[in-house]
């Protein structure tokens, strides 16, 4: 199984002119939490997804996905 | 901050290290053994629980998130495996020369704390590595 999670949180976030700090304040955890995810070095749990996708006002898989197998 | 912590820990070992075989226990060094064990009882307690006791309920919750949740996990795995690794190496030691209890104790709970100190320390670090 693979233990990689694609996302495209920072373009969301940016898109929307969210700073990490602002963004973790509407999800409510720490920023720590965003950037981790952002980098890919966390892969966050199905509430932090979902929390993320609502605060970014956009469905959970257009942000988070599966790396192609190839 | 906790790997500041951790290699104050390690270097505070070095006297323990560097026992005086054979003497008596004198006054200073049961202070040290007694400061070694409270050190490593807040320690532990401070890995177990985040510590920030002394902020409101709403700043724990927010340095208790998702990730430090996780680094905690890996750092208690690393301590764990290093106890294990160390109690291996004090078991090979006696085959060599007497170890005491309360000295296997010692060096075992310092090997466990300062690699899960350290390990959680440079997941954090990296966490806010942006």
């Amino acid at each position: 199984m693979s233990e990689r999670l694609d996302n495209r949180l920072l373009a969301a976030r940016t898109q929307r002119g969210l700073t990490q700090a602002a963004l973790a304040e509407l999800v409510g955890v720490s920023r720590k939490t965003i950037n981790t995810v952002e980098n890919g070095v966390f892969v966050p749990s199905t509430i932090l997804a979902l929390k993320l996708a609502r605060a970014l006002g956009e469905p959970v898989e257009a942000l988070f996905s599966l790396p192609s197998e190839d | 901050m906790l790997p500041v912590v951790a290699v104050a820990f390690i270097s505070q070992q070095a006297a323990f290290l560097a026992g005086r075989e054979g003497e008596a226990m004198r006054t200073v060094d049961q202070v040290q053994i007694g400061a070694w064990l409270l050190l490593s009882v807040a320690l532990v307690l401070a890995l177990a629980t985040g510590g920030f006791w002394f902020r409101s309920a709403k700043v724990r919750a927010l340095m208790e998130d998702e990730v430090t949740r996780a680094n905690r996990a890996e750092a208690f795995r690393i301590g764990f495996l290093a106890t294990m690794a160390g109690a291996i190496a004090v078991y090979v030691l006696t085959l060599l020369e007497p170890v005491t209890g309360r000295e296997a104790v010692h060096l075992l709970m310092s090997i466990g704390i300062a690699a899960a100190l350290l390990r959680f320390g440079v997941l954090e670090r990296r966490a806010l590595k942006e």
